[in-house]
């Protein structure tokens, strides 16, 4: 028990050294999302057992599954510390699996497992006294669960077939979970839980508490013996399962001895292309991610077959574009302080090259996928037509855009530990980001999404257009980053920490007042006029064209020629977002200027961003 | 004649901890320049600043008279850099990594794939030709990085720490490699805390000690008869260290 005792003390410690700034804000987050959660399961609890042993299914799922969006899970003390200490594998299993208990998702997870004593206390005294000792056993196996999970996945991302195996299963069960939907209306036509439903969550090792509460209940003394005796069996299975993982994990991985086809590049872009190309085939945790995005695409449209509905399917392609672009969207952090060379190669477009890779990697999968799927249900043609071309420029410009100025720090390739999903230190950031990009991916779609909607082809040419602007204009503001602030970046990476933000970080260094005069007053104008044409010139007009409103108000392209109309509409659009764009870059290129002239004097204010 | 790398009150502070502290060091042309320190002295961060890897917060560097932040084009083609422990493109092969950072140098490919070979078979590298660069031992990874830093046949060469775990005849062949860089012309800036090293390879050298230059100059000036060895710890203040032994070592 000592060498358990000391390692929680060890991660107390590190947790406490942790818990600052912005990372302890995170967790705060974190922490209250959770309460919602408890809130709702504990509800669950007074409503009925059935709805409890879902919630706790759903638990256990979590569990199970979470570690593999939040960069293989806590991983406060790894396994690789204690090598040279030569403690036996269980006793090393024993004290991390103590250890793991301290956090903030155990604590939370405890908080929902009191439903059990809910349950209990609304049967009998006894059954509530029953719900302790299985509240601690529950919990025990959902971290157990969680930890050999882990553990198999990692072992698992060391062989292609594994990467891509374990690619697909995350895939499936995580659309399966977003389409949850489905299961609800199948349960609406058969009117309630099902009796199959209600027993099968209860034989989940998730249910097996609530199965003891419940028979001590009933006075089925043997029934709570068998489900308590049960999990007790399964936390030593799991336990000794986790020891032998562990064991593994600290061996030595094989080296690759393949052939390697040549390099045949011969230019700057194409050396770049030919390097991102190479990672993407060869770093096992990028198969991983595809597979996934593909698996999720794939599984998430075909699920409401189940109902009889195929109209899901067409959207296969743009659901995997979304998906693969939140998935890879930390991609200077996951190659570390490798950006070193980028910058001592300044006229190196290196951001370009990423961008074609990425679009190389993702954008045949995709367009294949879109058609393929739509053909099957014959259409919307303009609808999927319009998405893909959008999102893929939308996703190759946003992966880049979020990595240089939401860079999270990742752990250099040849130092990371045993656990390849682990590529950061900051796994919530890291789930924070892929959320972030989820939506904004999403976003770039919409106005090709909505003018297909509304008028079938054009949507085609607005997903064109917009693709191919997100693309390059997203990566035009990442090259700058990357050429303004590459040396803070690498600092970033070899540190490990992001700054902390300073208030108003990103404009608060350039005032309003600053700027040159000419300049104050084009911005001014742009930023108060810039909605006229967009809103009631742009979009307003458009809205009533399509709607054919008689009413012409004062929307200048409804007054013109029929043929006229659309390109004015169009034309308003672009004015206004242009004017907005202009309003915002005006202050933003002052404040590089007036950073590169302090840099050269030797006062460089930009590094305190 | 301008100098190699010209450094001009070189300042870095690290939130309470002053890293360097207005440091100037003038590397002439053709020098073989050893830049000695205890660990944490800012050998490293004066280095990365020195090439345009750090912004400092105060100060300037110039290579060849390029200064490394308004012309950082002309400045970073005229230098080779070593970093110590840095990643690099990690699922590349040797011979791939040379392929990639000599076009990125802009490079003809032939004059690339012609260079690339000789470096990885005087380096002995040639034998890993399908290991990726993850999977290199410590020293592999110091001989890549070496050849990284010559591929473009700079004037100047970065090195921070360029000998640590590289083995006895790797480092024979690295000491000819650099020695021979120097009587060609080129000029070579290396850190170490192996005196015995750098009195075997430097003409000048620079005593860094808790961010500061300490002392700087031509080595037989340095060390002023007596050893490097000797200088260092006189000039560092811990000529009492010897006496602190582990009792509970000794039986």
């Amino acid at each position: 028990m000592a060498v358990a005792l000391t390692m929680v003390a060890m991660k107390v410690a590190i947790l406490r050294n942790s818990m600052t700034g912005q990372k302890g804000s995170l967790i705060a987050t974190g922490g209250g999302l959770g309460l919602i959660l408890v809130a709702g399961t504990v509800a669950a609890a007074v409503l009925n057992g059935d709805l409890l042993a879902a919630a706790y299914a759903i638990w256990m799922l979590g569990w199970i599954f979470g570690p593999v969006f939040a960069g293989g899970g806590d991983e406060t003390l790894r396994p690789e510390y204690f090598t040279l200490i030569g403690l036996p594998p269980r006793r090393l299993a024993t004290g991390l699996l103590v250890s793991a208990f301290v956090g903030v998702a155990p604590a939370i997870s405890l908080l929902a497992l009191t439903g059990l004593v809910v349950v209990g206390v609304r049967q009998s005294p006894l059954a509530a006294l029953v719900a302790l000792p299985a509240m601690a056993l529950q919990l025990a196996i959902f971290v157990l669960l969680s930890r050999v999970a882990v553990a198999v996945l990692g072992i698992a991302l060391r062989s292609r077939v594994g990467a891509i195996s374990a690619g697909l299963i995350n895939g499936v069960i995580l659309a399966a979970l977003g389409q949850g939907w489905i299961l609800a209306v199948a349960l609406g036509q058969a009117g309630g839980l099902p009796a199959g439903v209600s027993a099968t969550v209860r034989y989940l090792p998730s249910g097996w508490g609530l199965v003891a509460v419940e028979a001590a209940g009933a006075g089925d003394w043997g029934h709570t013996a068998l489900a308590v005796g049960a999990m007790a069996v399964l936390v030593v299975l799991l336990l000794a399962a986790w020891a032998a993982l562990l064991t593994r994990r600290a061996g030595a991985t094989r080296p690759s001895t393949r052939g390697r086809r040549p390099m045949r590049a011969s230019t700057v872009s194409g050396a770049v292309l030919a390097k991102e190309l190479r990672t993407w085939s060869r770093d096992l945790v990028r198969t991983h991610q595809l597979t996934f995005a593909l698996a999720y695409g794939v599984f998430f449209t075909a699920a409401p077959l189940a109902l009889g509905w195929n109209g899901m399917l067409p959207l296969a392609g743009p659901i995997f574009i979304v998906m693969a672009a939140a998935m890879s969207a930390n991609v200077y952090g996951i190659d570390g302080t490798a950006l070193w060379l980028t910058l001592m190669c300044p006229d190196a477009a290196d951001v370009r090259g990423r961008q074609r890779a990425w679009l190389l990697t993702v954008g045949p999968v995709a367009v294949t996928l879109t058609l393929a799927f739509t053909s099957v249900t014959g259409g919307p043609w303009p609808l999927v037509l319009a998405l893909t071309p959008a999102l893929l420029g939308g996703g190759a410009g946003i992966v880049v855009l979020m990595s240089v100025y939401g860079l999270i720090p990742g752990t250099d390739p040849h130092r990371r530990g045993g656990n390849p999903l682990r590529f950061t230190e900051d796994d919530g950031a890291m789930t924070g980001q892929a959320y972030a990009v989820l939506a904004l991916v999403a976003l770039t779609g919409a106005p090709a999404g909505v003018v297909a909607a509304l008028s079938g082809w054009p949507g085609v040419a607005v997903g064109v257009v917009t693709g191919v602007l997100c693309f390059w204009l997203f990566g035009l503001l990442a090259q700058r980053r990357l050429h303004s602030h590459g040396p803070e970046l690498l600092h970033m990476m070899r540190t490990g920490k992001r700054p902390p933000a300073a208030p108003g970080s990103r404009w608060g260094r350039v005032r309003f007042e600053d700027l040159p005069r000419r300049e104050r007053i084009v911005s001014v104008v742009c930023w108060s006029t810039g909605a006229i044409p967009l809103f009631p010139q742009g979009i307003v007009a458009g809205a009533f064209k399509i709607n054919a409103t008689s009413e012409r108000s004062w929307f200048l392209a409804l007054y013109l020629p029929e043929a006229l109309q659309w390109p004015v509409i169009v034309f308003m659009v672009l004015l206004g977002l242009s004017m907005y764009g202009l309003g915002l870059w005006l202050p933003y290129r002052h404040r590089d200027r007036h950073r590169a002239g302090t840099a050269s004097r030797g006062d460089v204010q930009g590094l305190t961003e | 004649m301008t100098s190699a790398l010209e450094i001009s009150g070189l300042s870095k502070t690290f939130g309470d901890k002053v890293a360097v502290d207005g440091i100037d060091l003038v590397v002439p042309q053709g020098s073989f320049y050893g830049l000695v320190g205890q660990n944490g002295a800012g050998k490293t961060t004066t280095l990365s600043m020195a090439v345009g890897l750090l912004r400092p917060d105060a100060g300037g560097s110039r290579i060849f008279g390029a200064d490394v932040w308004t012309d950082p084009s002309t400045a970073k083609a005229l230098v080779g850099v070593l970093p110590d422990g840095l990643a690099m493109p990690e699922r590349l092969t040797g011979r791939e990594v040379l392929t990639y950072l000599g076009l990125l140098r802009g490079l003809p490919r032939d004059v690339v794939a012609e260079r690339a070979h000789e470096l990885l078979a005087v380096l002995e590298l040639d034998e890993a030709e399908k290991t990726l660069v993850i999977e290199y031992s410590t020293g592999m990874r110091k001989k890549i990085g070496l050849a990284i830093a010559l591929l473009h046949a700079p004037r100047l060469l970065v090195l921070d720490e360029p000998f640590e775990a590289v083995d006895p005849v790797s480092a024979a062949t690295i000491k000819t490699i650099l020695r021979g860089f120097v009587a060609g012309g080129g000029s070579i800036v290396l850190s170490s805390h192996v005196m015995a090293l750098v009195e075997q390879l430097c003409d000048h050298v620079a005593v860094i000690d808790k961010g500061r230059v300490a002392v700087a100059g031509p080595l037989e000036q340095v060390r002023g008869g007596q050893s490097l060895e000797d200088t260092f710890v006189g000039l560092v203040g811990a000529s009492d260290l010897g006496a602190k032994e582990l009792t509970w070592l000794s039986r």
